[in-house]
């Protein structure tokens, strides 16, 4: 064999490897530029819990400790009081209450348990998923921190409305 | 107890039990389980829950299997369909009315309603009618109460009466507006919180434990009462290092009160993480100085020195409430250490002559509750050994004993005895004295009773078969007990065992008695020292104490808090409490019962023995415990006859609790004795004056420090101590009926020098729940 018929075959070789691979190429961007541009999360997501206020904003918790129980990674600390105060007057919708109630990120592996056995559907999952942090010590969050009334919702995510098909998007690869 | 057996067949199997047996027990015994609400081990009958149907052949309905009785060849079903549908209509029935309240109860996780109802699962609510609501209130300080929780197993009256004696709780009303109520709204009655034990619902709930934390979040540990002689089991529930409750509910602690504990018990453990704790070691640099915060490792060279300094004249006081692994290295350190016999226990009495002079052993609690004749001579026991108190009042009341008091004020377990001799004040050591020689009739007027009230004792007892206990306290004087320890002894015949049952003060005064043998007066050890090493402030009256104390070179004291001790203290070394030690205490039946430790040592406290040992071993002796309680104890064991062989492992069960056995002096020459007590009764005044009024027992509505205080019983109440305000039962503020403040009990407690620090709590709970 010579050697111009060895580059002809391979350049050939390559050309119909870059075709197939070239045709593979997606024809949409799927990267999203976060966080200059909001990310879409799904609304059932499980993000950073919200600790939840009735209407007159007033805590639901009453630290029954059963999120607590239910936790798999033992995660949430609570310290139950009791305030005898008239419901205008109190901290909590019901007279026993959460003086202290922690949850720690770094243990927490968002499955969701402790929303499953709330009696008082007084703690869900936020949206929240920015919760890194420069210090350990920091993924420990308080009632300031997961009480609805203090979070801020991030300009980084919008959450997709139940009739936005947000799966199928994924799918398609 | 018949020991004649009979045959039932329990679900096909076939049992022989003993005659008389109650049939739920034996279900139970056989691992059958049946469920109940209202059946009670050892209170009178009540059958209202209807949980407990079992089918009974030839009987033509479901039978409650808690008031049968077994006979012989009964055949009986504990489980089918019909039975559980039955159980199941009941269980609908109970909850009716009841909120769903769980996530906010404080019975929530051990509460015997909701075992049962999800055990069962699958439970359908048909009733559509709203519940009759009713607000939650307390009936006092430390009972917070939920009528619409109750099913009306009247458990809780039950033990108010037949334990306490108080009959304090009772239901009201008819069908279904039945009620548990007080007399006026109150809860007027000693506090012992044993309503609340037994209540398997949250009806009835611990006040001052109110919405704190849930059951399955504390560590339970089992331990021993730090107040009272009787060394009641208990359950020390803590979280993160704090006490938040102690039950004796008898899932946790099959010991020997089963779920019974009194008011300080139960509710006084406010000081183990009281903020006035002493934190540091403090030292004293100059007489009249002050105390200053310093480390251990200073501390102990400080000490170190200044007892070299005194050589032999350390005298070592060791207190009654310590464990006996404290209260022996105490002992070991001066003998061992300072090389003197310079030792002694600040207990309030000797019981030496006592111990020493026993002719029959001690009553088991037990052998109380199954007693035919008790004679009791002086002495409280429901103000200081309540566990007694209730073994007396049951075995007269469900036992049917005979029970006699000999004493000069009519307590109120008078109401329960068949006689009653009541004598002179203070002249209970001439009753001791007719007692014991009964041709001297010359005294009975000193005594202030008949001759035949005697003779009706004596011949009381002459007829009596069975168990006879005898317990008197310290209303006599050493000679007397010495005396009647000793003569107890002629009443035994064969079929009269006779028993003894010594009422002593604290928490471990035999223990103390036992560890401490050979050792001096008080007085003896406070003269004839220049520095003192005390264990535990002293709990003698201040006067007798002072003078000596001041007059001391150098006193290190090992305590809690601040008392009037420590004021004379050069160097006070912060102690830890019972709660933070492992250890055993001896009870006034002989039972060596564990200590343990519920959680670590606050701030820089460490527990007594540790103190001393360190001192002891900077000092040139190593006891060789290397820290561990267990090697405390084997030393202990191994040179006290009684404990001989003991070691922890055997006191693991606090159901089988390991009793130590006093050697039994038997007959002995008393004439010294005998004589000292003739000399003491004929100085007696003669007088007519009795005392009447029976004495309320305990205590002012809701007020623990007064019943502490009368019977100085606690040591940081009494003797000038400083009051920690959570000792006050609770800092609740009382509202008479109409919802005014009861402001006279405020300013009270307050110029008693209680502080009502938690204003937070006193905020408007009004008696009927009104907020
Ligand atoms: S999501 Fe799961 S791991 Fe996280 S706190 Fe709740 S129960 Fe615990
Ligand atoms: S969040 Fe819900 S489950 Fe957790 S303690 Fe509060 S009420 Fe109970
Ligand atoms: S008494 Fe028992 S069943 Fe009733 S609310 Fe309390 S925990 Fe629940
Ligand atoms: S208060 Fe408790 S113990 Fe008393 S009757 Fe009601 S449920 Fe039974
Ligand atoms: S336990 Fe038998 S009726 Fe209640």
């Amino acid at each position: 064999m010579s050697l111009i018929s060895d580059v002809i075959q391979s350049t050939k070789a390559i050309l119909l490897g870059m075709k197939e691979t070239i045709s593979q190429l997606p024809k949409q961007s799927w990267t999203v530029q976060y966080p200059d541009v909001p990310i879409t999360v799904q609304p059932r997501y499980r993000g950073q819990h919200l600790l939840h206020v009735d209407e007159m904003g007033k805590e639901k918790c009453v630290a029954c400790y059963l999120c607590a129980a239910a936790c798999p990674s033992d995660c949430i600390y609570i310290e139950a009081e009791t305030d005898p105060r008239p419901y205008e007057e109190r901290i909590g919708r019901d007279e026993r209450f959460a003086r202290v109630y922690n949850i720690d990120y770094g243990r927490c592996i968002f499955c969701g348990y402790c929303v499953e056995a709330c009696p008082k559907d007084a703690i869900t999952h936020g949206y929240n998923f920015e919760l890194s942090v420069y210090n350990r010590a920091d993924l420990l969050k308080t009632k300031d921190d997961l009480l609805i009334t203090k979070q801020k919702q991030s300009k980084n995510y919008r959450v997709a409305l139940s009739s936005e098909d947000v799966d199928s998007e994924y799918k398609e690869v | 107890m018949s020991t004649e057996l009979i045959k039932v067949t329990i679900n096909g199997q076939e049992f022989a039990v003993e005659k008389g047996a109650r049939l739920i027990d034996v279900c139970r015994e056989q691992a059958f389980n049946i469920p109940s609400f209202c059946y009670y081990q050892d209170l009178a009958l009540q059958a209202s829950c209807r949980m407990c149907l079992v089918r009974i052949e030839k009987m033509p309905k479901l039978q409650t299997s808690c008031t049968i009785t077994c006979t012989d060849g009964m055949i009986v079903t504990t489980q089918s369909a019909e039975i559980e549908k039955a159980q199941r209509a009941m269980g609908e029935f109970l909850l009716a009315n009841h909120p769903l309240d769980c996530p906010v109860c404080d019975r929530g996780g051990e509460c015997e309603l909701q075992e049962m109802i999800f055990d069962w699962g699958d439970v359908e609510e048909r009733f559509v009618e709203s519940k009759n609501a009713t607000p939650e209130k307390f009936l006092s300080p430390i009972v917070a109460n939920d009528p619409q929780r109750c099913i009306l197993c009247k458990r809780c009256t039950r033990v108010c009466d037949e334990w306490m004696g108080e009959d304090a709780i009772e239901a009201g009303n008819r069908g279904v507006n039945t009620v548990i109520g007080t007399y006026g709204g109150w809860l007027d009655c000693s506090q012992c919180g044993n309503c609340i034990e037994v209540c398997p619902t949250g009806t009835l709930l611990d006040g001052t434990y109110r919405h704190e934390t849930r059951p399955w979040e504390l560590d339970q540990t089992i331990s021993t009462d730090t107040y009272s002689s009787d060394g009641m089991q208990l359950s020390i529930g803590s979280r993160g290092g704090r006490v938040h409750r102690i039950v004796a509910r008898d899932r946790y602690v099959d010991g020997l009160n089963g779920e019974f504990l009194d008011v300080k018990a139960r509710f006084g453990h406010g000081f183990v993480n009281h903020e006035e704790r002493i934190k540091t070691p403090l030292i004293r640099y100059k007489k009249g100085g002050k105390l200053i915060p310093t480390t251990w490792d200073e501390a102990i060279h400080f000490v170190t020195n200044k007892f070299k300094e005194s050589g032999n004249n350390v005298g070592v006081v060791a207190s009654p409430r310590l464990t006996n692994e404290s209260i022996f290295t105490l002992k070991r350190f001066a003998k061992e250490v300072v090389g003197s016999e310079n030792y002694t226990i600040s207990d309030v009495e000797d019981l030496a002559p006592f111990f020493n002079n026993l002719s029959v052993p001690l009553a088991t609690h037990k052998e109380i509750r199954h007693a035919k004749t008790i004679l009791l001579i002086g002495g409280e026991p429901e103000e200081e050994q309540t566990f007694t108190a209730k073994q007396i009042r049951q075995a007269v009341r469900n036992g049917g004993a005979k029970l006699i008091i000999v004493h000069d004020t009519p307590i109120r377990l008078t109401a329960q005895a068949s006689q009653f001799i009541h004598v002179n004040p203070k002249s209970l050591d001439a009753f001791a004295l007719a007692f014991a020689d009964k041709s001297d009739k010359t005294i009975l007027s000193k005594i202030g009773a008949a001759q035949s009230e005697i003779d009706d004792l004596l011949k009381l007892i002459g007829e009596s078969e069975g168990d006879f206990i005898i317990m008197f306290g310290r209303d006599l004087s050493a000679e007397a007990q010495a005396v009647l320890a000793n003569v107890a002894g002629n009443f035994a015949s064969e079929k009269r065992r006779v028993l003894l049952h010594p009422l002593p003060l604290y928490n471990n005064s035999v223990g103390a008695n036992d560890m401490m043998a050979g050792r001096k007066s008080l007085s003896d050890v406070l003269i004839n020292s220049t520095a003192l090493l005390i264990g535990g402030s002293l709990s003698k009256p201040s006067a007798l104490t002072d003078g000596f104390l001041s007059r001391k070179d150098f006193i290190v004291v090992q305590e809690m808090f601040e008392t009037a001790t420590t004021e004379f203290a050069d160097v006070v070394l912060p102690a830890a409490s019972f709660a933070e030690t492992d250890g055993t205490f001896t009870n006034n039946t002989g039972f060596v019962q564990r200590v343990r430790q519920a959680v670590e040592p606050v701030h820089q406290a460490k527990a007594d023995w540790i103190i001393t040992s360190m001192i002891a071993r900077e000092m040139g002796v190593d006891f060789g415990y290397n820290f561990s309680a267990p090697a405390a104890f084997r030393t202990l064991a191994d040179s006290i006859d009684a404990y001989a062989g003991l070691r922890y492992p055997h006191l693991k069960d606090e159901s089988k609790p390991v009793q130590v056995k006093h050697p039994i002096a038997g007959k002995k020459d008393l004439s010294k004795e005998t004589d000292a007590l003739r000399r003491g009764v004929e100085a007696m005044p003669e007088t007519n004056e009795k005392i009447i009024g029976t004495p309320k027992v305990g205590h002012k509505l809701h007020r623990l420090t007064t019943m502490t205080s009368k019977t100085a019983q606690f040591h940081l109440l009494a003797h000038g101590n400083p009051k920690p305000e959570n000792l006050l039962v609770s800092p609740l503020v009382q509202f008479n009926l109409d919802g005014t403040p009861r402001v006279e009990e405020k300013a009270e407690a307050a110029s008693a020098g209680d502080r009502i620090s938690d204003v937070k709590r006193t905020a408007g709970v009004t008696l009927d729940g009104k907020v």
